[in-house]
């Protein structure tokens, strides 16, 4: 089937599941992307993995009540017409 | 029922709201219903008693006079005015709102086009080979409009462009019998669902990248929907000429606006680097190239991806 703008959205919400599914302690720190890791000094740019470490810890802390919500308006959507 | 009754009934809910308002002056007159015609310390609350009292007696009908006499009243229409006041600043707060998510001002900027500058850029989608000079011209810090520039991002060729290439899709489907109502939306829903994954894909990278740009997502959008041209092009060779002609047009629009892309977003993305006259050897210089000549390389991609199935 033709990829259309539901199907976007769906898959929006999926990785943003996907990126706030992360766990701290467990996860993020062992692979070396935890909070106090390779944040870069006073006036350099940061690289394109603080970036992402920045990104995925601004998801994790703004999304999490909103994901809450979009969640289960997807699965009652999904039961009632999936 | 007796009307004295009604009247006995009716006594205490008229005696309620002076009696909350006022309380030095209605206390006495608690028992005494003659007592709230005459008080005439107070013409709002004399208004009020005065037109509520046939509601109390008139039981049945009573749903409907206090609203009348609430709508007289004079503190209802400070309530009113207060409201609307309020009101007032809620709409001016939404507007402000509305303006910072959806620039309603700098939009008007995007649709300052007239026929010349979009026969120019028509022209320059389908050959940018010629051209020279693709600095987008500031007066003052403000981008000129579209108008005086041919360089400038305008939102006019795209939407008119995205509504062609829908209706074209709809003709090609109709020419092989394969037409449903249904089938317009599905096209329009997936061509933008493209044009959003693309602009979405393409901020994330910008964000990565750290590029300190002048590039907006109303830029972007404009920027990525001139690809619509191209394969509307295509898709009405497509269907003068079968499959050959779809090709060979597609193929040279596909090669026309990886050339625009390039050169266009070089100039926003590399803007430092311009800025400075030498070209920067670096890393992160890299990763711009990279993602311009990712950005540029898309574009036919989609383009073939949105018609092929439109052509038999």
């Amino acid at each position: 089937m033709a990829f259309t703008l539901y199907s976007l959205l769906q898959a929006a919400l999926l990785c943003v599941n996907a990126i706030a599914v992360l766990h701290e302690e467990r996860f993020l720190k062992n692979i070396g992307w935890g909070t106090d890791q390779g944040i870069g000094g006073f006036g350099e740019e940061p690289g394109i993995k603080s970036q992402l470490m920045n990104l995925i810890r601004s998801v994790r802390t703004v999304m999490r009540v909103p994901l809450i919500i979009v969640n289960s308006i997807a699965i009652v959507l999904l039961l009632l017409f999936g | 029922m007796h009307p004295a009754g009604l009247a006995a009934a009716g006594t205490p809910r008229q005696r309620k709201w002076p009696s909350k308002r006022r309380v030095p002056v209605s206390q006495p007159g608690m028992a005494d219903p003659h007592q709230l015609f005459d008080d005439t310390s107070s013409a709002q609350s004399r208004g009020y008693g005065a037109q509520r009292a046939p509601g109390g007696l008139g039981y049945p009908t009573a749903s409907a006079s206090p609203q009348a006499a609430f709508l007289g009243d004079p503190v209802s229409n400070m309530a009113m005015a207060y409201g609307s006041s309020l009101a007032a600043q809620g709409k001016e707060l939404v507007d402000k709102n509305i303006d910072r998510f959806i620039p309603v001002t700098k939009l008007k900027y995007y649709f300052a086009v007239d026929t010349m500058y979009v026969g120019k850029k028509l022209g320059l989608l389908f050959f940018p080979y010629l051209h020279q000079d693709w600095e987008v011209q500031y007066q003052q810090d403000t981008p000129v409009a579209p108008r005086f520039d041919v360089n400038a991002p305008d939102l006019y060729i795209p939407a008119m462009a995205f509504i062609t290439y829908v209706l074209v899709a709809g003709l090609a489907l109709g020419t092989q019998d394969r037409f449903s109502p249904d089938l317009l939306g599905l096209q329009a829903s997936s061509a933008l669902a493209w044009l959003t994954l693309e602009v979405l894909a393409i901020l994330l990278s910008l964000y990565l990248v750290t590029v300190n740009t002048d590039l907006t997502t109303v830029d972007l959008v404009a920027f990525l929907g001139y690809k619509y041209v191209g394969m509307i092009g295509g898709v009405l060779m497509g269907l003068l000429f079968g499959k050959i002609g779809y090709y060979v047009v597609l193929g040279w629009c596909c090669v026309s606006i990886f050339v625009f892309m390039i050169r266009t977003l070089r100039l926003k993305i590399l803007a430092e680097a311009a800025a400075e006259g030498i070209p920067v050897r670096g890393a992160r210089n890299q990763l711009r190239m990279y993602l311009t000549m990712a950005v540029a390389a898309a574009q036919p991609l989609l383009m073939y991806w949105l018609t092929f199935h439109l052509v038999r």
